[in-house]
């Protein structure tokens, strides 16, 4: 019968399930990892919900960057933080292939394989989508000289974003926030950054953010002011545009907003 | 100078960034830089777009002049000394306060910073100079920064100021030198391609230099680039793409980028206006043609001749190329070396360095080409797997050309108006310019 691991949707979830699927040393196609939340009953299968244990995660990375290797652990990582309900299934399917490899290193050419497929189309999507934000995100400066954004992506890019701009800005507080998942990164000037759930039911938070530092407006005019002035009007071009910076990003966009 | 003193920052930057605005090659690539821990900003190697502007072109770095008073007359520029235009100047200062306050915000990835030139060449690098002392010392910027040449500064000036920039680039502004005669009468050829020449030698010896100790200062490590008005004096493609050429294996450029002519002056030498918009698809060609010499091997001398001296209309340059020169094709995918599938239209770069790679664990069929990104519908009159076509198809000139054309090109918005114009009995005329620009058909 095959047993179906139930986690919460985050990579420490995620790992603690390869964890178990893993120790059971069950063939390929006898054990699966669903997220809590998103499971649809099957037949024949046995549910089993394992809570997060990041000591077992950790295992399970040390496991993976041992024998896979650094870029693979990438690819996996990538993938965990994808909005795709399948990514469970998929790392596992490929960590399982990997292990009747010769070279379990090259897992990630071995694109025939439809796990290993997924967990490559889905790296590449969260990857892409970090990128674009990486360029998109926009800070405001707060009364107290924090500089605070909002985002509101399709894939969980904080950690990505949060590696990208402590290298940036290593002697400033500022603080992401993803308003799909109420999650934030928030970083203290010359520490390293860290990752926080929090809910805020009562609004608290956005009213904070309204207090914002004496040239906070004063930038953002200038800023729209170049973004207008800098198109050739000759040569307008709106879709083009929206290729390259789809519509769904603009609402958190200092030029676009207001 | 009074109209000066009372000018606000944000007045200064409309003004400046409108200038601005015509100077192409708006890219943070080439640089790969962690911050050190004292101050703020790193580089990525591929480059951070930050926005996109109505026109569709991205808005990477803070695009803005220094000055835009000028003592040179440039009959295609809109800063020229006899043009009636608001005048301004940033200090040193400003500059520093915008681009450190944008760089904050993640508005920008750097500081893309052109000038007029105010005074004399030397003083107005020394001013830029000035600000970017500053803004990489005093407030520890470690950013992308991209800075125009004057050409006519001394050369100890440049020296310096390459240490402090990611990359430097001067303006070829016209693809010949009678062109530039012509339109730019105070700026020559040679005082342009001595400061290019110039900064290529000094980035020989500083990679000497970085070799020998580790920690040497980077001379402009993002390379130089330089660009090129289309379409304001008749040079031919041919000619443009000769020039490139040139300057990519002499210079060693990393890019040359072509700036379709927008009429900003009216001036007798100047083309007349004719109210069809800049040459967006000429410049369009050029690119394309500008890549196959970067990327896919491709002389200069095979893509045009001087008897045939500019680009179709219809088809791109690669197409174009694999059609006169049916005798290599059909190309078998399994077999054909590296520099072979890059000829094949529909098949780029990336997908020809998969094709090698994978055909080493076994052969490879149209349903794997499809998987590795190749362009079927377009590569399939040149391709052979294991010896079969995809379809029967005849290797014929005429068949092929007329099944591309039905293929809807992707061109940018404002180019496309002739390709797929409905045919009528009484609609030759364009077919007659096709064949003096194209010759394929």
């Amino acid at each position: 019968m095959k047993t179906i691991y139930i986690c919460t949707d985050s990579v420490t979830g995620i790992f603690s399930a390869v964890y178990e699927a893993w120790k059971e040393r069950r063939r390929e196609g006898a054990s699966g990892i669903a997220i809590r939340g998103s499971v649809e009953p099957q037949l024949f299968c046995e549910y089993r919900e394992i809570p997060e244990n990041e000591s077992r995660a950790e295992a399970v990375v040390r496991m993976i960057l041992t024998n896979l290797g650094r870029d693979v652990y990438h690819h996996i990582y990538y993938a965990a933080l994808s909005r795709d309900d399948e990514k469970g299934e998929a790392i596992l399917g490929t960590l399982l292939a990997a292990r009747k490899l010769g070279q379990p290193r090259n897992i990630m050419e071995h694109l025939g394989n439809p796990a290993v497929e997924k967990v490559f189309e889905l790296s590449r999507s969260v990857g892409n989508e970090a990128h674009l934000l990486t360029g998109f995100v926009r800070f405001r400066e707060l009364e107290n000289g924090i500089l605070f954004a909002d985002i509101t992506p399709k894939n969980q890019v904080l950690p990505c974003l949060g590696a990208h701009f402590q290298e940036r800005f290593p002697l400033e507080n500022w603080m992401i926030r993803d308003k799909n998942r109420s999650m934030f990164v928030v970083h203290e000037a010359g520490k390293r950054w860290v990752l926080v759930q929090e809910e805020d039911p009562e609004g608290r938070m956005d009213e904070q953010l309204l207090h914002l530092s004496g040239q906070e407006e004063k930038m953002q005019a200038l800023w729209r002011e170049f973004c207008d002035t800098i198109a050739i009007k000759e040569r307008l071009n709106p879709k083009c545009q929206r290729t390259h910076l789809p519509l769904r990003y603009r609402p958190d966009m200092t030029e676009f907003a207001g | 100078m009074e109209l000066q003193q009372s000018m606000s920052i944000a007045d200064k930057l409309k003004i400046l960034t409108d200038a601005a605005k015509y100077d192409v090659a708006c890219t943070s690539s080439g640089t790969q830089r962690t911050n050190d821990g004292t101050g703020i900003g790193s580089c990525a190697q591929a480059g951070i777009c930050h926005s996109f502007s109505a026109d569709g072109r991205c808005i990477s770095l803070l695009k803005i002049l220094f000055t835009n008073e000028c003592i040179y007359d440039c009959k295609y520029c809109i800063n020229r000394r006899s043009n009636d235009v608001p005048r301004a100047s940033f200090t040193p200062d400003e500059i520093c306060t915008l681009t450190m306050e944008f760089y904050r915000r993640n508005y920008i990835e750097g500081l893309f910073l052109s000038s007029g030139v105010l005074k004399s060449p030397d003083h107005t690098m020394e001013l830029i100079y000035a600000a970017l002392y500053k803004l990489r010392t005093t407030y520890r910027f470690q950013g992308y920064i991209h800075v125009k040449a004057i050409p006519g500064t001394s050369q100890e000036l440049l020296e310096r100021l390459g240490f402090l920039a990611d990359r430097m680039s001067v303006n070829l502004e016209l693809p010949t030198a009678e062109g530039l005669r012509l339109l730019a009468p105070h700026k020559t050829r040679e005082r342009i391609l001595a400061p290019m020449r110039l900064v290529q030698n000094r980035m020989e010896e500083n990679r000497q230099e970085i070799q020998l100790y580790r920690n040497a200062q980077r001379f402009v490590p993002a390379g130089q680039s330089t660009q090129m008005i289309i379409g304001a004096t008749p040079e031919t493609d041919f000619q443009i793409i000769h020039v490139a050429e040139a300057l990519y294996k002499k210079f060693g450029l990393k890019r040359v980028f072509y700036s379709a002519f927008v009429p900003v002056n009216e001036d007798t030498s100047l083309p007349a206006r004719t109210g069809e918009g800049p040459p967006l698809l000429r410049e369009h060609r050029l690119y394309q043609a500008d890549f196959l010499l970067r990327y896919y091997q491709f002389q200069a001398g095979e893509l045009l001749t001087e008897k045939d001296p500019n680009f179709s209309v219809f088809l791109d340059p690669k197409c174009n190329w694999a059609l006169r020169h049916l005798e290599v094709f059909p190309v078998e995918v399994n077999t054909a070396g590296y520099e072979l599938l890059l000829r094949v239209p529909g098949i780029g770069y990336r997908s020809a360095a998969r094709i090698v790679k994978a055909r080493r664990y076994g052969k490879l069929d149209f349903g794997d080409l499809k998987k590795m990104g190749v362009v079927l519908k377009r590569a399939l009159y040149f391709l052979t797997c294991g010896g079969k076509m995809m379809y029967p198809v005849k290797l014929e000139e005429d068949y092929i050309a007329r099944n591309l054309l039905n293929v809807k090109e992707r061109l940018p918005e404002g180019a496309d108006g002739m390709t797929y114009r409905q045919l009528s009995l009484f609609d030759d005329a364009r077919f007659g310019s096709m064949s003096e620009k194209g010759g394929t058909i």
